[in-house]
């Protein structure tokens, strides 16, 4: 019986397999695995020193895995025929994403796990937990994590703003084409040109032209980054006029697609300009501005740039950012076990952070019966 | 030659009374029959390397280079027969900086390359990735260069895990090692008692100061401060006056308040506690070198920490000073006038000339790092009456290493000292001292000012900013930094924990200073407290 059968709407030609190209399929596939699983262990004792097979780097493993894929991609093909080709759609990607994603990921948490200095002469030592616990006890990195609680709040005042904008181009308003384009020119900008236009030359204390405008005015002691408070500020602030056009172009495309109708039948129910908006406009809203603020969240989580080219998460660690903070531990200070251990256990806080955030906004954004 | 301080030469390139001058000395040469003695052949190479391009004459180029290239040859004609290099191949990695390091060094090279037969192959990296790459290379194992430009304080990383050849004795002496100047004679460059480093370049941090400060009648006191104590006076006394030459209020000293700098910002630290805590008696000033406890919380670096605090509990300092990095306070603060005191590395002295952003370039004189009144001896754990001054070799520039890659190889390893060597050989250095090359002057013989006088440079000028320069090079307490595997890793956190102490974070600059002990204690665990022993009494020459 063909493992096509019915599925025939979609089979091209019938395919009459003999079990010998079948057991050719099999032998294609396990015969390759086979090669991939002998010279990664012949590799792994080599590099273990158990044994001397003279490799010098880990390419042989990497053929190996190349031509296991390409023999269980040509097995399918052999074993199922138009099944088989179907799979090709997907498989490859599959392996790809195996090979690039799932197994750096795992050999990442092997890092995640160990003590590896790259100046230590030992090399990478497998150190359980301890990582962790340093993490644990880590200052830094709490205060990291502390203050991008502060940034995430940021994005809600940066979401009104942005909703704002979103209205005010959604009206028919003079020039409203051009407002559009030159609203969105900060989100052109590269954050590190940003950092250094603005941060480093237009609040710069001594010839800023922002500066020396606050002290024309007769402010004595302008200083943008001296003060913790006013110096995370000021992160936000360049953050978020970089981003806030983002959300704007996101809510405003949501904006355009709300039928007219819908407002207008609440004008004629009776319903106000700030009623209309509050009862119709922002339900129907809602899914497009959870939507924006979740991507918004996931650009925050990762913000660094701005940090690291003006503050260098100063004064005293007021701006740093988790993502800035493993920036100095890995480059600065070789630590790469440490430092992978903080991404690795950011990237599931950021899961675990999203998801939840998910499950409530669905809740959130599920029309009212 | 940095690249700022050829600019300002060139600007003042030759003009027509020095033209008339010329003419009228070789006229009257002329007229008296007279030849010129002939220079021996050193000496004329010396002379006529240092007319390509000419000083004023632009910037050098690829064809420039390569003639110096050819000029230089002889040392390695001497050793090597023409062709004997034939079907070797070399890799040479190394910087692509400003366009000059490795560019230069493809020059350079290219006659020899004609010469022997060899052929080098090029990585170029610029200064952000050249840790990265460094590090990686040596941790995963993948060393995949036979030369290698680096930095000194890497040579814990190399040479501490064997990974740099030994520096035959020929190469030595086709180097005229003997030249260099006094710190940057061994121990530095050795390992274990053997030589790896061949040196092309020279660091240390000297002390700047506005000369309109200081002086009779001068706002900040009769005579420059000279030591630590003094600058601080200084620095207090000045509050509330006015900047003689910008009409703002007048300030200091200028610490880099932010000393956030991947680890470079620590050396702006050192060079206050390296007079209170580098005792002539022993090279160690960082660590104990039996146990590597760290000094850093030991009462003479306290007291520099100290020295810091007061400033900021003054107010002493410009406005928003804890975002100050050492880049702001040189080149936005001290040559913009703002301050009167500054440790720097040499571009600070080219700048103040050169730079179209200095005000302070007739109003700038140049010293060894300032001393102290009494210096912590960490062998009696107590405090001596005694000035002392110890400036710091902030890096100690860079060098041209071989990998052991070729030691197997008899041909290639000759072939690829012999290119190291010819980099690094006393001519040619003498140019790459007087032209942009990104690398200082590192020689006693680079400091015969007549020889920058007959080239054409400001001789006052020259004196002023390059004396500073050898005179802490040969001070007999200069403070060297360790080579030791991770140093920078250790400043790195050091940067951090002094940050938290200057913004409040920490109760008193002891304890920063511990909180600077404990994390060098974790790095130093981290690395192997053994090996990091062993390796820094190696750096040490103990």
């Amino acid at each position: 019986m063909s493992t096509s059968e019915g599925d025939l709407l979609h089979v091209v030609t019938a395919d009459d397999i003999s079990d010998g190209r079948r057991k050719l399929g099999t032998t294609v596939i396990w015969g390759s695995f086979a090669i991939l699983v002998i010279v990664a262990a012949l590799q792994w004792a080599d590099a273990n020193g158990r044994a001397d097979f003279g490799f010098t780097s880990w390419r042989p493993t990497l053929y190996a895995f190349c031509l296991w894929s390409v023999g269980l991609c040509w097995g399918q093909v052999l074993r199922f025929g138009e099944y088989g080709k179907r799979t090709l759609f997907v498989l490859p990607a599959a392996l790809f994403v195996g090979a690039m994603v799932v197994f750096p990921l795992i050999f990442g948490v092997g890092i995640a796990l160990s003590d590896w200095n790259l100046s230590s002469p030992d090399g990478r030592q497998f150190n359980g937990t301890d990582n962790i616990v340093e993490m644990w006890n880590d200052p830094f990195y709490w205060n990291a994590l502390k203050n991008m609680v502060w940034y995430v709040l940021a994005i809600l005042p940066e979401y009104a703003i942005a909703f704002g904008l979103a209205v005010l181009l959604n009206a028919q308003i003079r020039a409203r084409k051009f407002f559009r384009v030159a609203f969105l020119l900060p989100l052109m900008l590269s954050p590190v040109a940003v950092s250094w236009m603005i941060g480093k030359s237009m609040l710069e204390v001594r010839f800023g032209p922002i500066a020396r405008f606050f002290r024309s005015l007769g402010v004595e002691d302008v200083a943008f980054f001296s003060s913790p408070e006013m110096a995370r500020f000021m992160i936000m602030a360049m953050d978020a006029w970089t981003f806030i056009p983002f959300m704007m172009i996101m809510i405003l495309a949501g904006l355009q697609a709300i039928p007219k109708e819908l407002n207008e039948a609440a004008r004629v129910d009776g319903a106000g300009p700030w009623r209309g908006f509050w009862e119709v406009t922002f339900p129907l809203m809602l899914p497009v501005s959870i939507t924006a603020i979740l991507i918004r969240i996931i650009f925050k989580l990762k913000l660094a740039d701005i940090v690291i080219n003006v503050t260098s998460g100063g004064p005293g660690g007021a701006t740093d950012t988790v993502t800035s903070f493993i920036f100095r531990e890995y480059r600065d200070r070789s630590n790469v076990g440490y430092g992978t251990l903080l991404a690795m256990v950011y990237l599931v806080i950021i899961v675990i952070f999203m998801t939840i955030l998910m499950k409530v906004s669905e809740r959130w954004t599920r029309p009212r019966t | 030659m940095k690249t700022e301080l050829y600019n300002m030469v060139a600007r003042s390139r030759v003009n027509r009374r020095r033209l008339l001058q010329g003419a009228a000395s070789a006229g009257a040469l002329a007229a008296m029959g007279a030849r010129p003695a002939m220079a021996e052949a050193h000496g004329s190479v010396r002379a006529e390397i240092l007319k390509i391009p000419g000083v004023g004459m632009g910037s050098p180029t690829d064809a420039d280079w390569q003639k110096v290239g050819e000029l230089c040859l002889g040392p390695t004609k001497e050793r090597v027969a023409e062709g004997e290099f034939a079907g070797v191949e070399l890799t040479f990695m190394g910087l692509n900086n400003q366009n000059l390091h490795n560019f230069l060094f493809r020059g350079f090279l290219k006659p020899w390359e004609a010469y022997t037969g060899a052929t080098i192959n090029w990585i170029d990296l610029a200064q952000a990735d050249y840790n990265a790459r460094l590090q990686q290379s040596i941790a995963t194992g993948t060393v995949d260069f036979d030369i290698i430009e680096m930095g000194a304080p890497f040579e814990g990383d190399t040479a501490g895990r064997g990974l740099l050849d030994e520096m035959p004795e020929w190469v030595k002496e086709q180097i005229e090692a003997d030249d260099l100047v006094g710190y940057l004679q061994p121990p530095v460059g050795t390992w274990d008692g053997k030589t790896y480093r061949i040196t092309i370049d020279g660091d240390c941090h000297t002390f700047a100061y506005r000369t309109d400060y200081f002086g009779e009648g001068a706002i900040g006191g009769p005579k420059v401060p000279s030591t630590w104590q003094e600058v601080n006076a200084a620095s207090l006394a000045l509050k509330g006056q006015t900047d003689p030459l910008t009409g703002l209020d007048a300030h200091g000293f200028l610490d880099p308040l932010k000393y956030q700098w991947g680890g470079f910002g620590f050396y702006f630290l050192a060079d206050r506690a390296s007079s209170y805590v580098k005792h002539p008696d022993s090279p160690a000033w960082l660590f104990e070198p039996e146990t590597m406890k760290p000094m850093v919380n030991n009462p003479g670096w306290v007291q520099a920490i100290q020295d810091v605090f007061d400033l900021v509990a003054a107010d002493a300092y410009p406005a928003d000073q804890v975002n100050a990095d050492p880049n702001t306070t040189a080149f936005s603060q001290f040559l913009a006038g703002t301050g009167s005191m500054l440790t720097w590395w040499g571009d600070v002295g080219s700048n103040a000339r050169t730079s179209d952003s200095s005000v302070v370039g007739d109003v700038v004189g140049f010293g060894i790092n300032p001393g102290s009144e009494r210096r912590f001896n960490a062998a009696t754990a107590s405090w001596e009456d005694e000035m002392n001054e110890a400036p710091v070799m902030s890096y100690i520039g860079w060098g041209i290493y071989v990998t052991s890659r070729v030691s197997g190889d008899d041909l290639k390893r000759k072939a690829a000292w012999s290119a190291a060597a010819h980099l690094g050989g006393k001519d040619l250095s003498l140019w790459t001292s007087a032209y942009p090359s990104g690398f200082q002057p590192y020689r006693n013989s680079h400091f015969q000012y007549e020889e920058w006088e007959e080239a054409g440079y400001d001789r006052a000028f020259v004196e002023d900013y390059l004396g500073s320069n050898v005179d802490s090079y040969n001070h007999p307490n200069a403070a060297i930094e360790p080579r030791i595997p991770g140093i920078f890793q250790y400043y790195s956190i050091a940067e951090d924990e002094l940050v938290k102490g200057i913004n409040g974070q920490y109760g008193s600059a002891q304890e920063t200073a511990d909180a600077i002990a404990a994390a060098w204690e974790d790095i130093t665990d981290q690395i192997g407290r053994e090996s990091q022993i062993a390796l820094y009494k190696a750096s040490l020459g103990m």
